[in-house]
């Protein structure tokens, strides 16, 4: 970039634009692997426009969390809903809640035999069955979004990993969805690419997008989100402001935890 | 300078040798032991085939009257190709004697529909492998039997014949003049009346007129009959060998499938299919197709041997098929599955979009290779009756002029056998190797 | 009401429905067929036919057979013979297939093209073929009878066209004293291999317990052997007229299916064990010398074990294509299941469905037993990670 400071190192808090109005809501879910409780009676309402990070010892249920809002996992107990519907067996309803929720992985799982471009126009063809030309002219917008419009005909093998992140940002945003989900998307990056794509978040954070990320980057919770929430043991343990959930942490495991990755 | 080079290349070789031949007592006596069995067992060889071979006798007494005797009075050893001369045709074509120009054009047309494939930077590979594995067998076996054409049969051979010219012409026009005719026929032509959308659609049915109206128009020629039975020789190997692979293939993706799949009962039927087939030898399904399948069919429903074994071929190569689907599918991380549903890709538009074109390149060397196990399985139908290759080895050595002469029949069979195997496993050692590299 | 086609949970129940109710009606269209069939061919029905004399003869058999006794006896010799040239077939194959593969890891270049050349030959042309001229090899070579080749030149085992003769044993009495001989030996060889392991435990001292261990075993049921005054005779093949007459006798085809087999399933063996071989990382070797052992050493402790977890899976299944390949006995006429159950029986009673089930059972429950050994094998030397 230029000598400008990125985004990420400016300073200041991105303006925050939460509504009133409830985009998910979970009440009282937990979630079982065999005998193991990884969910426990989860409380949880998102806004629209709202930017929540959750962080958490390894284990504590965050992955788990943000999987079961796009259905990734089966919740057993409680209630999900998302933009309204209702997450349940119901299979039709499990396709629309997806096509409103994007996902980024940890490990990007990009289609290494499909290009770039390839990639992000594959769902606006064949979910929302736009024509082919369409559904390129709608990927190539998003790539010129994340800054990657020129890797629009390599394969993910070919680009770095900062790269392949941002094409998953952008395969998802492709989508047009009201909600991005994000598990993890740095953890797998080596350090110098960390910074492109927490710029490429920020940016969509100002665009107003709702976004619940799973992090353990602090600097950008602090300058993006509208709530942090730690989460111990499949559980909620604390939730608050930047500011207040870093100054003035209440719990002792959230103090705990501060301590040792701050 | 040449003495130089000369003299580099001697010392090199004679290092090498040191190095790799003669480095310790062991080895050399190993080195030795090697270079005389070698050489006892290729000058063995060459004399009783090549210098000694006779090729042109009545029958074997002459072959051996020819040879005569050396100075000892010990008969001459050597090779009477005469015989296979005079066998070769029937080893390679079995009984079908008319027309054979029938079944080289019916393999020349496959070789050309499958040439693309190899050509680097063709587009749509795909749709051209999936013409050769859907329309193809009907052109072959219009080619082989012959006959009057059933409504089915008029449709389908023009359809295949259409799809061979549209491919080729496409992808020679879009190599050597930049022009293709898919993309000039689809943009220039069906564009103006029909949205992009709906494209494939146009262009089948495209497709299907022109079938149509060209079976009509040929409806008056066609070529003679010529019963299955006559089908023998390599020419049979090949034909149950195709049927195998063509049927065995898609047929084990979905055993595979449905052996992966959540649902109990689906689950429990694929694996016994698969499982039960699988522990039993290849001979005793023939068995099996031969004795049972008459009694499995309606009152006159004609089975002839050949429609008994194929279906018992393509159920053995299934279930094997299935099990190199199912470990390609298992090397594909989870992680895939998860991005293609989170972007609202369906089950079977996960599969077919994202999953299965990239286990498939896994899959290749491990179809190549059963592929070859089948065609060298498919001489067990000499055992139930069928005229294929080693049938008539078999016959050559109880015909008259022949009798008794085997080692002949049998080292051609041998070599046929081998060189088509063996290069089939080199082509997919190297597309391993090549393959190995790409999913780091 | 419309959202039910939606729901997870019906849409598998219906699915699975519909895959049964299909199944099932195949079955059933294909059972009345058979039924419809049978009856118009006067064909019978019922595993009652093991009950029935067979008609026929064998000319091998290991167990006490002839052309009065029951199907049931037949299936029961078939079974043995198939296992007797499956178990020689599975040695053979091992001893051979280890024995190559080492060859082709050797680093003399020679060697190891050689024994490439070999694994390529077999490999690709087809075992039916191999089988066949192995037996016309062998039918054109074999001696007549009043030749016979004295393998050994001990006058006590013979070959030629007619077979492989060897001695048949007789126990007298006393016999019992070998045999308690025998387990003598075991037994000792068993608390000697733990006492040496104690010893070296606890102080470091190597007991030579291969050598003890092998002279036991030699010398205990010898010496009962004399000491009971030589209990155990031997009836050795002489030849009578135009047969060798006495002793055991396996035909030629048997000779042929072990040989064929042991050598076609040997190259798929030396592959294996190559592949086994090459897939232990080079650093062991180079550890296992850097703390001081021996090549020898390093190779029995180190580098075979973890080699082994590699090899014994497709080892394996290797035996496994020995058991059914051995049902090419078929073609060259060595009464084996395939041959003597399925084909001879089938053709002569004309229980079609009864005789290929049972087949398909023997050739299933082999398969099944060899693939529980594997299950085993695989747990116990499962690799402990995290």
């Amino acid at each position: 970039m230029d000598n400008q400071p990125s985004v990420s190192e400016q300073e200041g808090h991105v303006a925050s634009v939460v509504s009133s109005e409830v985009i998910i809501s979970l009440k009282k879910v937990s979630k079982y692997f065999g005998d193991f409780q990884a969910l426990n009676g989860i409380d949880l309402d998102v806004h629209t426009g709202e930017r929540i990070v959750i962080c958490g010892p390894s284990g504590s249920g965050k992955s788990t969390l943000i999987r079961c809002i796009n259905r990734l996992e089966e919740h057993q107990e409680g209630d999900i809903e998302v933009t309204g519907v209702k997450l349940d067996e119901n299979l039709k309803n499990v396709d629309k809640v997806r096509s409103e929720v994007g996902m980024v992985f940890q490990s990007f799982n990009l289609f290494p035999h499909l290009t770039v471009l390839q990639n992000c126009a594959l769902s606006p063809h064949w979910v929302q069955k736009m024509a082919k030309s369409e559904a390129e002219k709608l990927a190539m917008e998003y790539l010129n979004r994340v800054h990657i419009p020129e890797q629009a005909d390599k394969y993910p093998g070919q680009l770095s990993g900062g790269q392949q992140q941002r094409v998953a940002i952008a395969r998802a945003l492709a989508m047009q969805p009201k909600v991005m989900l994000f598990d993890e998307p740095t953890s797998a990056l080596d350090p110098e690419m960390i910074k492109e794509v927490l710029d490429t978040m920020i940016e969509l954070a100002e665009s107003g997008m709702t976004m619940l990320v799973v992090t353990h980057e602090m600097g950008f919770a602090d300058r993006v989100a509208d709530r942090i929430i730690f989460m111990d043991e499949g559980q909620i343990v604390e939730q608050n402001v930047p500011q207040e959930f870093f100054n003035n942490p209440q719990n002792e495991r959230t103090k705990l935890f501060l301590s040792q990755i701050l | 300078m040449n003495q130089a080079a000369t003299s580099s290349i001697a010392v090199r070789s004679a290092r090498w040798a040191r190095e790799n031949l003669f480095s310790s007592w062991i080895n050399t006596i190993l080195s030795i032991v090697c270079i005389v069995l070698i050489y006892n067992v290729v000058w063995g060889i060459f004399s009783w085939a090549i210098l000694n071979g006779v090729w042109e006798a009545k029958d074997r007494r002459e072959c051996f009257a020819i040879l005569g005797k050396d100075e000892n009075g010990i008969p001459i050893l050597g090779a009477c190709w005469a015989g296979v001369r005079v066998w070769f045709n029937n080893i390679m074509f079995g009984r079908y004697k008319d027309g054979q120009w029938r079944v080289i054009l019916g393999f020349l047309i496959l070789i050309i529909w499958l040439i693309p494939l190899w050509v680097p930077g063709v587009k749509r590979k795909f749709l051209i492998a999936a013409g050769a594995i859907g329309l193809y067998p009907f052109l072959a076996a219009y080619l082989f039997l012959g006959g009057e054409r059933s409504w089915f049969m008029s449709f389908m051979v023009p359809l295949t014949i259409i799809n061979l010219v549209y491919n080729t012409t496409d992808w020679v026009g879009d190599k050597v003049f930049r022009v293709s005719l898919a993309d000039t026929l689809r943009w220039k032509l069906v564009d103006r009346i029909i949205p992009e959308k709906q494209h494939t659609y146009a262009l089948m049915a495209l497709f299907a007129v022109l079938a149509v109206i060209v079976g009509y128009l040929i409806r008056g020629w066609g070529l003679d009959h010529v019963a299955s039975v006559r089908i023998g020789g390599f020419f049979l190997t090949l034909v149950i060998s195709g049927f195998g692979i063509t049927v065995g293939l898609p047929a084990g993706i979905i055993l595979a499938l449905g052996r992966r799949s959540r649902l109990p009962v689906i689950k429990a039927l694929t694996v016994t299919f698969i499982e039960v087939f699988r522990s039993v030898p290849l001979i005793t399904i023939l068995f099996m197709a031969t004795a049972m399948f008459p009694l499995f069919m309606p009152e006159g429903f004609e089975l002839n041997k050949l429609t008994q074994v194929i279906p018992a071929v393509c159920l053995f190569s299934s279930c094997y098929m299935a099990e190199v689907v199912r470990s390609g599918l298992q090397a594909i991380p989870k992680g895939q599955y998860e991005a293609a549903s989170s972007i609202g890709l369906g089950y079977w538009q996960s599969m077919g979009l994202v999953v299965m074109p990239q286990a498939l390149k896994f899959m290749i060397p491990n179809i190549v290779g059963n592929f070859i196990g089948l065609f060298k399985d498919t001489t067990l139908v000499f055992i139930v009756g069928m005229f294929d290759i080693l049938a008539m080895t078999r016959a050559m050595s109880n015909d008259v002029p022949w009798r008794g002469e085997f080692h002949e029949p049998f080292l051609l069979t041998a070599v046929i056998f081998f060189v088509c195997c063996f290069t089939m496993s080199r082509y997919s050692q190297r597309l391993e190797r090549k393959l190995g590299g790409q999913y780091k | 009401m419309l959202n039910l086609i939606y729901n997870e949970k019906i849409r598998a129940v219906f699915f699975q429905v519909l895959t049964f109710s299909l199944v099932a009606w195949g079955v059933f269209y294909l059972y009345t067929n058979t039924n419809e069939n049978m009856t118009a061919r006067d064909m019978k029905t019922g595993f009652d036919f093991l009950w029935i004399t067979a008609g026929f003869d064998t000319d091998f058999h290991m167990i006490d057979y002839k052309a009065g006794d029951t199907y049931g006896r037949v299936y029961l010799v078939a079974i043995l013979n198939s296992l007797l040239v499956a178990c020689l077939g599975i040695i053979g194959t091992t001893a051979l297939g280890f024995f190559v593969g080492i060859l082709r890891l050797s680093s003399n270049w020679l060697v190891a093209k050689v024994a490439a050349a070999y694994v390529e030959i077999l490999r690709n042309t087809p075992l039916l073929l191999q089988i066949i001229y192995w037996y016309l090899l062998l039918l054109a070579f074999l001696p007549k009878p009043k030749k016979s080749f004295d393998v050994f030149y001990l006058d006590i085992f013979f070959l030629n066209n007619r077979g492989f003769y060897g001695p048949s044993a007789f126990f007298d009495s006393g016999s019992g004293l070998v045999a308690a001989g025998i387990v003598i030996a075991i037994i000792a060889v068993v608390v000697l291999f733990r006492h040496a392991r104690k010893v070296q435990n606890s102080t470091g001292r190597v007991i030579p317990k291969y050598s003890w261990g092998l002279g036991i075993i030699v010398v205990v049921p010898v010496v009962a052997y004399f000491i009971a005054g030589q209990p155990i005779g031997w009836e050795v093949p002489i030849l009578k007229g135009f047969n060798l007459r006495g002793g055991w006798r396996v035909p030629p085809a048997f000779i042929t299916l072990v040989i064929a087999l042991s050598v076609y399933h040997s190259a798929y063996m030396a592959e294996s064990v190559r592949a086994g071989i090459l897939s232990v990382n080079k650093g062991q070797t180079e550890a296992a010398l850097s703390i001081g052992l021996t090549r020898g050493l390093a190779l029995r402790l180190v580098i075979i074990p973890q080699a082994l977890r590699a090899i014994v899976p497709t080892m394996i299944s290797h035996w496994m294509n020995v058991v059914k390949n051995s049902s090419l006995a078929v073609a060259i006429g060595y009464s084996e299941i395939t041959a003597l159950f399925m084909q001879t029986s089938l053709n002569q009673s004309g229980y079609a469905i009864e005789i290929v089930a049972l087949t398909m059972l023997f050739y299933g429950s082999v398969s099944l037993t060899i693939s529980a050994f594997l299950n085993v094998y695989n747990k116990s030397v499962q690799l402990v990670e995290r």
